[in-house]
């Protein structure tokens, strides 16, 4: 049997190789024209199309917005307009292809949702985004929202890129036999002092531990430390976009009081929305948790049926209030129909509109009509023991401040620096060890 | 053996009267011969240059720019990219761990898929079962894989953790502990690759003829020494093959990390990075940081790593396997 | 060394050369096994609900849920197109991919042109090419074509492989003996004829395994097509991604679905096995 490839005449062939490189490379250039980077939109925008003329109009959104009914009552209204709906599983995958398909200048849909937590990554492409208040309907008015939520869409210049969805106010979930059964207060009311400060939180959970014998409080550090970041009237990014990290006395001041709390046994070290965070809902692995609107559907479908009524949500938050998550509709410029998307993107995001949307998923408003709408005021959850949960959130919702400014890579500095470093932390690394991994992580984030 | 050694170009043959004038059917003969090769190796060489060159030289032109997702005026700024990869601790953390899952993993795969194709080609009854059922791990879907094995390698929860405390040990924090991690993710891309290098073996053994084995069984040899003098020399050519494949394969390994992560969808590859592969810091870099310019640098830098070693893995592989003296008849 | 054919322990050695040991078939067994195993509990689980996983000791035995979690599959993602547009990728891009690559192995294998060394080693070198950052020049490379969305995009880019053109090579090397080219081109055949009449069946084991090896890694491939085809035209690996949608995954649902994507892959191996084994039973073409 013969060798595979004769050594000698590899040495001889380089000629050849360079040969056929250059060969192809012509004909591959040629084929494909040397447009390397076909940039964002034309210079002209696409006129509005004339009434009743067909428009295909494509609606991209991730997890759960609710918008099943509402597509096909939109296209009653509208008989012209056909909207296809793409509905991706994860919100990572989702944004990653987000990004791929900007870079390549095309392959986005018409109206795009983006989540909040990533908004900052796009923020600073706002060229590559129309102007709501430019094309947008004109009754549409920044007072249909709540204002932190409003203004968090808008780019450095002003421009606003995204009609806010939902939002994801925050509340404390809480397992009342698990807190009986420590000798702790049960009931909402009672145990809202608990959950006033994180100071407050922190050591009515090093009580808890002790008094069950070694039961966490928590189910992950990065979930409390997220939420206390969020808080600051500072976050990562300083307004001139440069890293805060260092010299943000707040970020350290909560980096410090978690890590104390994880060394006391507080966390029960599982990484949200992994699979062992799931099976821990069943195990009873952990006594609290911080719950926007939106988690309590995955609380109950997680801890299943034989935990029904264990699990309670009180109107109190560790320093006030504070948002998770919620997302916004934008029209990309891809888009050859802007003005009807803008159109369809507004309709979607009406206080009655969400509603509905809020009926099917669960998808808490963000508009201001809606928190004060009967059908949201009324809704209870059976799971929770019956808790009113329509009036708990938008009472936390109005609690929640001026939106802190999210600078580019701040999403990716609490993904991708932040929670690795708690992780870390609850995996046993020292905690200053750990915090210099973070800082390290960010610096490279913003570089 | 008088065979002549290729099909000449021109097309005559020795001894044969060449008429004066070639006909037509002639010089379509000759041409058919001397073109034909190119046309059979050209679709190969177009799509690659679809697929894989206008890529790679694009991520060329790329990997000199400072170049974020989304930019329309990207700066030039030469080779900083790749300065700033070589000054990089991520990188080199990656490269390290790319190298040790590459050798936790080809190391014992190898060996394994030479063994069970030697156990394999045995006149076993119910052979096709067998040697499906060797196989069957690479029909498996990639989401299943994530999850199955989040589940085996939980730390909390997970299966083997539970027998490992059922027989007195200690569970291991797979995730967290570097080595451990690399030794479960080694574990992953065996079961699915192990059976497929398998059969390839498999197929180069059976061709060995029945006469070779029999002749040096009658000479003396035992099972071992018809093993490394009969069956491994002639294997040479297949075991370069697969090795050339997996150690390119190897080192690109992208996949099983990315699943091992228990953050679903995330790139990082571990809370500090212990598992993270070159492939994975690449992908991190484009998607999530939406640095193009520098995932481009690394893309290239990667590739040159491979090539490299797959040449180095190629001439050790050929010198390691030489011919000793067989008898063929 | 005279061969003392007469001893009868001798002949006896010869006559069971080959015959598998009782410890061939334990061996072979631990590592089905081990093969099987996750198999096995992802139809455990599918067969089952979520909570399953959440015991320490899971239940060994399947539930009866699997069914009802499969309709539900059906219902959640367009699983018959998923599949049908599977059938039809893994389909075409398994036929050209041996058609091809089996060309250009009998190109490099039999036939003599300028540069053949040199070219064989670039598609070799074209291996190490890593795929995740091709993405993006791809993606525009599709855009562009216009294919984005569509089954071009993802069928093209696979058309024929090194790998393929590799292994073909190989094998036609051995397999192909130079006698029966000769005798073809003495009786007049045009190259297309040779290669069609007399190096296909030669090389049918190997055309084989790799239609079988092309068609499991298209079936599977799931980066590329998750970037370039959207939900309501997907592969079956892409609507699999899609039954992890929601903030909660059902992992029974999941994993209902990756067995039942896994079904056409047995069923290819049933119909492909047997001829792997029979092809791989007769050896090669002593050259």
């Amino acid at each position: 049997m013969r060798a595979l490839i004769p050594v000698n005449k590899v040495v001889e062939h380089v000629r050849t190789i360079r040969n056929g490189l250059v060969l192809a490379l012509g004909i591959t250039m040629t084929a494909l024209g040397a447009s390397a980077c076909s940039g964002g939109g034309d210079n002209n925008p696409p006129a509005a199309a004339a009434p009743n003329e067909h428009v295909d109009l494509t609606l991209s959104t991730f997890t759960e917005f609710g918008y099943e009914a509402l597509i096909p009552e939109y296209e009653r209204l509208h008989p012209n307009i056909k909207i296809t709906h793409n509905k991706t599983g994860q919100g990572g995958p989702y944004h990653q292809e987000v990004i791929t398909k900007l870079a390549a200048g095309s392959g986005l849909a018409d109206v795009m949702a983006l989540e909040e937590g990533h908004l900052s990554d796009f923020l600073d492409k706002g060229s590559k985004f129309n102007d709501l208040t430019k094309i947008g309907p004109a009754d549409v008015t920044p007072d249909r929202w709540l204002g932190w939520k409003y203004d968090a869409a808008k780019t450095k210049d002003g421009k606003l890129i995204g009609y806010g969805t939902d939002v994801g106010p925050l509340a404390m979930c809480y397992r009342k036999d698990l807190f009986k059964n420590a000798g702790l207060p049960d009931d909402p009311e009672a145990v809202k002092p608990l959950f006033a400060t994180w100071d407050s939180y922190f050591a009515a959970g090093a009580d808890y531990v002790k008094k069950s014998g070694g039961k966490a409080w928590f189910d992950s550090a990065s979930q409390n430390f997220n939420a206390m970041v969020n808080q600051l009237p500072q976050g990562y990014i300083s307004t001139d976009d440069k890293l805060a990290v260092e010299t943000n006395q707040g970020i350290k001041d909560a980096w410090t009081k978690v890590t104390d709390a994880v060394a006391k046994g507080e966390s029960a070290k599982l990484t949200a929305f992994s699979n062992e965070w799931n099976t821990g809902f069943q195990q009873s692995a952990f006594a609290t948790k911080v719950c926007p609107a939106w988690m309590l559907g995955v609380v109950k479908e997680h801890a299943g049926a034989e935990n029904a009524n264990k699990w309670a949500v009180t109107a109190a938050f560790p320093g006030g209030g504070g948002n998770w998550g919620g997302s916004y509709l934008t029209v990309p410029t891809q888009s050859k129909h802007p003005k009807e998307a803008a159109e369809l993107a507004a309709w979607l995001t009406a206080p009655e509109q969400q509603i509905k949307a809020f009926q099917a998923k669960g998808t808490f408003p963000s508009q201001v009509k809606a928190l004060t709408d009967p059908a949201l005021l009324s809704k209870t959850d059976d799971y929770f023991g019956g808790a009113k949960v329509g009036e708990l959130f938008a009472e936390q919702a109005k609690k929640v401040q001026k939106p802190q400014y999210k600078g580019p890579g701040d999403g990716q500095i609490q993904e991708n620096a932040a929670s690795p470093a708690l992780q870390a932390v609850e995996q046993g690394k020292p905690a200053a060890e750990a915090w210099q991994q973070l800082v390290d992580a960010a610096k490279k984030i913003t570089r | 053996m008088t065979v002549i050694d290729k099909i000449a170009p021109e097309g005559s043959k020795a001894g044969e009267r060449v008429s004066p004038r070639p006909t037509f059917r002639h010089r379509l003969s000759r041409w058919d011969v001397k073109v034909s090769p190119y046309l059979y190796i050209a679709p190969f060489f177009i799509v690659f240059g679809i697929v894989g060159l206008f890529p790679l030289l694009y991520t060329a032109y790329v990997s000199l720019f400072k170049w974020k997702a989304g930019d329309d005026t990207p700066d030039f700024i030469g080779i900083d990219n790749y300065k700033d990869l070589f000054a990089d601790s991520q990188f080199w953390n990656a490269l390290t761990n790319t190298i040790s899952i590459f050798l936790l993993s080809s190391v014992p795969q190898m060996i394994m898929a030479v063994m069970l194709a030697a156990l394999l080609g045995a006149r076993l009854k119910g052979a096709t079962g067998w040697r499906v059922g060797i196989l069957l791990p690479y029909a498996a879907s990639l989401v299943a894989i994530g999850i199955i094995f989040a589940n085996l390698f939980g730390p909390k929860y997970g299966l083997i953790n539970g027998v490992l405390q059922t027989i007195g040990l200690d569970p291991v924090d797979w995730q967290a502990n570097r080595f451990s991690s690399h030794v479960a993710i080694a574990i992953m891309v065996n079961w699915r690759w192990t059976g497929y290098n398998a059969l390839i073996v498999l197929a180069a053994m059976q061709a060995i003829p029945k006469e070779l084995h029999e002749a040096a069984l009658i000479d003396g040899a035992g099972m071992w020494r018809r093993f490394f003098s009969v069956t491994l020399p002639l294997l040479r050519p297949t075991l370069v093959f697969i090795i050339i494949t997996t150690t390119i394969g190897g080192l690109q390994i992208f996949t099983e990390p990315k699943l091992f992560d228990a953050l679903p969808g995330s790139n990082n590859g571990g809370s500090s990075n212990q598992f993270q592969t070159v492939t994975l810091y690449l992908y991190q870099s484009a998607f999530e940081n939406s640095s193009l310019g520098y995932a481009s640098a690394i893309a290239w830098v990667l590739f040159v790593i491979i090539v490299v070693i797959a040449l180095a893995n190629y001439f050790l592989t050929s010198r390691l396997t030489r011919t000793p003296a067989v008898k063929k008849k | 060394m005279t061969t003392t054919l007469q001893s009868s322990a001798l002949r006896k050695r010869v006559a069971t050369l080959g015959k598998p040991r009782k410890a061939t078939y334990i061996v072979l067994a631990i590592f089905v096994l081990g093969s099987l195993f996750p198999f096995y509990w992802s139809f455990l689980v599918a067969s089952r609900d979520n909570a399953m996983l959440g015991q320490r000791i899971p239940p060994f035995v399947p539930g009866g849920n699997f069914f009802a979690n499969a309709a539900r599959v059906f219902d959640t993602v367009p699983f018959w197109k998923a599949l049908a547009n599977s059938v039809i990728v893994s389909g075409t891009v398994t036929l050209t991919t041996v058609l091809f690559s089996s060309l250009a192995g009998f190109a490099f294998a039999k036939l003599r042109f300028r540069g053949q060394n040199g070219l064989f080693v670039f598609i070799v070198i074209t291996l190490a090419v890593p795929t995740q950052l091709g993405i993006i020049p791809l993606f525009i490379a599709m855009s562009e074509l216009g294919w984005a969305g569509h089954l071009q995009a993802v069928i093209v880019p696979n058309l024929v492989t090194a790998f393929g053109v590799f292994w073909m090579r190989q094998y036609t090397v051995d397999a192909l003996p130079y006698e029966l080219i000769e005798a073809a081109r003495v009786d007049g055949c045009s190259m297309i004829r040779i290669f069609w009449s007399v190096c296909m069946p030669a090389v049918r084991p190997a055309a084989a395994i790799l239609a079988m090896f092309t068609f499991m890694m298209s079936w599977n491939d799931f980066l590329w097509p998750l970037v370039v085809l959207d939900a309501g035209n997907p592969t079956v690996q892409v609507a699999l991604e899609k039954l992890q949608s929601g903030y909660y995954i059902d992992y029974s649902l999941v994993l209902a679905g990756t067995t039942l994507a896994t079904i056409p892959i047995l069923i290819v191996f049933v119909l492909l096995g047997r001829q792997i084994v029979a092809g791989i039973m007769q050896g090669a073409v002593k050259g």
